[in-house]
């Protein structure tokens, strides 16, 4: 009971402990608040990354694609494992929008419904219709002053009139009815927002709509080359397309490197689309050539975990690739951007690394501090022993010492990292309206906020750490303390 | 050992080596201390005396001899038993008080009854503990003062927490070590006014002096020089303390 008594008296003690306690609570601090930032930025990595491929990914072993993806659809589709499958192709392509040739890594052929079933594109739609309403009284000015033709349009807008042209990937009538040349296209193209030359990031990371190709259906000019089935390059394909939308994954890559196409319109600038077969003299034989497409993506049924569907996947791919003589590759969307999470992870428990290297300052204080109170403590710790006091319990009150300053540290710690880290982005306003420097600027950086969630469980362990680290600093001066001499320390002044 | 013996020392040998020397404290000290008895340990500084109530009290153990309380060898004990002797048998006093400075007067007696078993054990007998403390700065004179902290009482009040520490557990034997030497004539006449008061009761006392005045008041004194026990002497009911 002694050692309970002790340990209270010298937590109330001015600096000592409270040096040892600031250390550990700046130590706890930081390692939680890295860690939760870094690993927020790997969810948003993830969910982005996750929210592009779907579960399982079939993957045509080259560019020319395969044939008979409507029967693996259907054979997948009729799993229980898998909710809904969707044929996409993936090719490079060149995009020329204005004066400005973009080479594009992927034209992506999609048809809008089942993939937005398979990867919810359709909530990748960056402009919304407040954006436009919003554009809309710019242009007419206050809704209480715009003709009534103006507001018809308005009203239009708001209930969502164009906002589904780009999760449907359809050009809106109003544009395909104007007298001008340039709006005939072939179909709705939805860029990346990254893609664009004109679109830019402000200070919030917004974009701002006076600059969408979207605004008014721009035309956007893409070019695709198609091969034969054997690999042959033919004549590139080149059409017109209007800018319904434009999408954001989370993803960088992605947004300024992808745009999305009807698959049928792709399949046909590709040569993939279904054809009647001919013979060497070019005459029909009667049979018919199948459609092609890259890739077939996946949707796991509710409550099915990635590795049973999978497994189920790849059961049903091999006998369609027996049935069909030909062979896919199935992989997980965690394997398909498995360089790019593996690079954030190991960044991650790099940077965790060194915070925890750094953290080690806070065991050497709170040893130097217990080794300062035990040798100030000298004195006491031979009256302790004198009155029959063990040496284990004297060891017992400086490491329950280390303890409490370890539980004080890591809690105090861990409250003010949560508190930080949910407010990381209100500081940041703060910051920047005091001072004017904005720690996270989302012109630079690809997310517009600073990931603000606590990783409660890494928040456990950094504390668990922490208490642990804290009794370690004081083990050595506790293992000094019990093996001094009560004699020699009683004698001491 | 005699029959009456409460606390003995038998041929008790201590040497501190320094550098090359070796420098022998005692050289084979005889001591014999009977239930309720008072003895007064004298010596020039040097003589051995603090180091003969050390090994007494258990604190240290000896390089020769033994020391034997209630028929049983302590330093046989073992680390484990030598603490239960400190704790249970001996109360020790020290001329420079060695209280806790963090802990209240009360708080610095019932400590001692702290270092018996754990927190369980010890809450179940806590009042009885605090109302022991409270009995015994009482009997100190120090009712008033419990709740000071060390560096708020005298040096002579600071001596009388010591006592009622080293009494806290009802030691069969009180070590004093120079309990008056940093005290002045007057406040030393008082704490050797609580001391007889405990010899009076029935207290064992073995207390180290260098002060003449002061032995006197035991029924006993023994002499100690260069490490030995070189004069013994005994009060007698009238005639007072003779060598």
């Amino acid at each position: 009971m002694y050692v309970l008594l002790l340990i209270s008296k010298y937590l109330r003690r001015k600096l000592a402990p409270l040096f040892a306690c600031l250390a550990v609570v700046l130590c706890t601090m930081m390692v939680i608040v890295v860690m939760s930032v870094m690993g927020g930025f790997l969810e948003m990595l993830r969910a982005s990354a996750h929210r592009l491929s779907g579960d399982v990914i079939v993957r045509a072993g080259s560019i020319t694609g395969f044939e008979q993806y409507e029967d693996l659809i259907d054979r997948l589709e009729a799993l229980p494992e898998v909710a809904v499958a969707t044929p996409v192709i993936d090719v490079p392509g060149l995009v020329k929008i204005g004066t400005s040739s973009i080479p594009v890594a992927q034209v992506v052929g999609i048809e809008p419904g089942g993939y937005d079933a398979v990867v919810g594109y359709a909530g990748t739609m960056y402009w919304q219709d407040h954006h436009r309403v919003a554009a809309h009284d710019r242009a007419f000015g206050p809704a209480s002053e715009q003709s009534p033709e103006a507001l018809e349009a308005r009203e239009q807008i708001a209930n969502g009139a164009f906002e589904r042209f780009g999760a449907e990937l359809a050009v809106p009538e109003v544009w395909r009815q104007r007298p001008d040349e340039r709006r005939a296209v072939s179909g709705a193209i939805v860029p990346g927002i990254e893609v664009s030359p004109y679109n830019g990031r402000d200070a919030q990371g917004q974009y701002d709509f006076r600059h969408t190709l979207a605004r008014y259906g721009d035309r956007v000019v893409l070019t695709v080359l198609p091969l034969t089935r054997a690999g042959g390059l033919l004549e590139p394909e080149t059409r017109a397309f209007a800018a319904v939308n434009e999408f954001k994954s989370g993803l960088y890559e992605v947004d300024a490197n992808r745009v999305y196409v009807p698959l049928a319109v792709l399949q046909e600038m590709l040569g993939m689309d279904e054809g009647i077969a001919v013979d060497e003299e070019g005459m029909p034989t009667g049979g018919v050539i199948p459609a092609r497409v890259t890739e077939v993506l996946v949707k796991s049924a509710d409550g099915v975990t990635l590795d049973a569907v999978s497994a189920a996947v790849r059961a049903a791919v091999n006998a369609w690739e027996v049935d069909h003589d030909t062979s896919v590759f199935t992989m997980t969307w965690e394997q398909r951007h498995g360089v790019l999470l593996n690079a954030v992870e190991n960044e991650r428990g790099l940077v965790t690394f060194l915070f925890a290297v750094i953290s080690i300052v806070a065991v050497v204080m709170v040893a130097t501090t217990f080794y300062m109170i035990v040798l100030e403590k000298t004195r006491d710790i031979g009256t302790l022993r004198a009155i029959g006091a063990s040496a284990s319990g004297i060891a017992l009150v400086f490491l329950g010492y280390g303890l409490a300053v370890g539980i004080i540290g890591a809690g105090v710690g861990s409250g003010l990292a949560a508190l930080i880290v949910t407010n990381l982005n209100g500081i940041q306003e703060l910051l920047d309206a005091v001072f004017g420097w904005r720690m996270w600027n989302p012109q630079t950086y690809y997310f517009d906020r600073i990931p603000d969630r606590v990783a409660f469980n890494d928040l456990l362990w950094v504390s668990v750490g922490a208490v642990v680290s804290s009794v370690a600093g004081a083990l050595i001066p506790a293992i000094l303390a019990a093996r001094q001499d009560p004699v020699e320390t009683l004698r001491y002044e | 050992m005699s029959d009456a013996a409460l606390i003995e020392a038998n041929g008790l040998a201590k040497r501190y080596r320094s550098g090359s020397k070796t420098l022998e404290v005692l050289r084979g000290v005889d001591l014999s201390v009977s239930r309720g008895e008072f003895v007064a340990v004298l010596g020039r500084s040097g003589s051995g005396k603090s180091t003969l109530l050390h090994l007494m009290g258990g604190l240290d153990r000896p390089d020769e001899g033994e020391v034997v309380y209630d028929g049983r060898v302590v330093v046989r004990a073992g680390k484990r038993g030598s603490n239960i002797y400190r704790l249970s048998v001996v109360g020790m006093v020290f001329q420079a008080y060695h209280l806790l400075p963090e802990l209240t007067a009360l708080e610095n007696v019932t400590v001692a009854s702290m270092l018996h078993g754990g927190p369980v054990c010890w809450l179940r007998r806590r009042r009885v503990a605090r109302a022991r403390a409270e009995e015994l700065l009482d009997k100190v004179g120090l009712s008033e003062r419990a709740g000071h902290r060390p560096n708020k009482l005298s040096g002579g009040e600071r001596q009388r927490v010591a006592i009622a520490r080293a009494l806290m557990n009802a030691p069969a034997v009180l070590l004093a070590d120079e309990p008056t030497g940093n005290l002045d004539p007057e406040t030393g006449g008082e704490v050797m006014a609580v001391i007889e008061a405990l010899h009076r009761d029935g207290q064992t006392v073995v207390m180290v002096t260098h002060d003449d005045a002061i032995a006197e008041r035991a029924d006993r004194r023994v002499v100690l020089e260069r490490g030995i026990v070189k004069v013994e002497g005994r009060r007698t009911k009238d005639e007072g303390l003779r060598l």
